[in-house]
């Protein structure tokens, strides 16, 4: 099983109550092929960056799916055989996600490892002010 | 003859180390260091359905902004551009404007 971002767009002709119907075929496919949703969020009707079709704005419907691949394939398949489907597209974000996290954790550890940090910068603001005045009539001096 | 020039130059030399700024020379200009966001945020994975995100790196004419220029790390801008491209796929994004 493998994580999926999966992003359909549907023509602005139909109805937005039959672009989820439409959605939600999809959404079968996927489900009835070993698919487990993990979010479902509909982005509505949206503006198109540029113009597909004639169309100047489309329904989105997205998924993050956690599916074996063979229902992705399907599915997509399926979206590109529809004239109601103006584009569609299936990420595999597992990898990348995982990658993420580790990286996270790895500056998390980075962080731990030097617990000194955090206080000396206080240090050296409480020191500025004594130097600071000191500086100030040097300055004053030169410029005269 | 050839004395003017040079000692034109050592009273402009002078007038800079009266202001005490900058060397003899060189004209310094001061530039901002350029820190790569992703890196400065600790934003780790750059989500291609973010459009707030990446439209920052797309200027007007709606190409990739070049690292030089925004500052980017290589790692960081190779996950930009990945994304920015999944982004423009579905038309989040433009390839091009005008």
């Amino acid at each position: 099983m493998r994580l999926y971002d999966i992003v359909v767009l549907v023509t602005p002709d139909l109805s937005d109550e039959d672009a989820t119907k439409l959605a939600g075929e999809y959404k079968k496919i996927l489900t009835d092929g070993g698919a487990t949703i993990v979010k479902d969020e509909p982005w509505g009707r949206r503006r198109l960056a540029f113009p597909i079709g004639r169309k100047r704005e489309a329904y989105y419907a997205y998924w993050q799916v956690d599916a074996p691949p063979t229902a992705v394939a399907e599915a997509e398949r399926r979206m590109g055989l529809s004239d109601q489907v103006l584009r569609h597209l299936a990420v595999r974000v597992d990898e990348e996600l995982k990658r993420a996290g580790k990286m996270a954790e790895r500056l998390k550890a980075k962080a731990l490892k030097r617990p000194p940090r955090p206080p000396s910068p206080p240090a050296l603001s409480a020191e500025s002010p004594a130097t600071a005045p000191a500086v100030e009539p040097a300055a004053e001096r030169s410029a005269e | 003859m050839r004395m003017g020039p040079p000692s034109g130059r050592s009273g402009a030399r002078d007038a800079k180390g009266r202001d005490g700024k900058g060397g003899p020379r060189k004209k310094f200009f001061v530039r901002r260091r350029k820190v790569c966001k992703f890196c400065a945020e600790k934003i780790e994975y750059i989500d291609w359905k973010d459009v707030k995100l990446l439209q920052g790196f797309i200027p007007e004419r709606g190409k990739i902004l070049p690292r030089r220029i925004s500052g980017t790390c290589a790692l960081h801008q190779r996950k930009l551009q990945t994304a920015i491209k999944r982004a423009r796929s579905i038309a989040l994004l433009p390839y091009a404007t005008d």
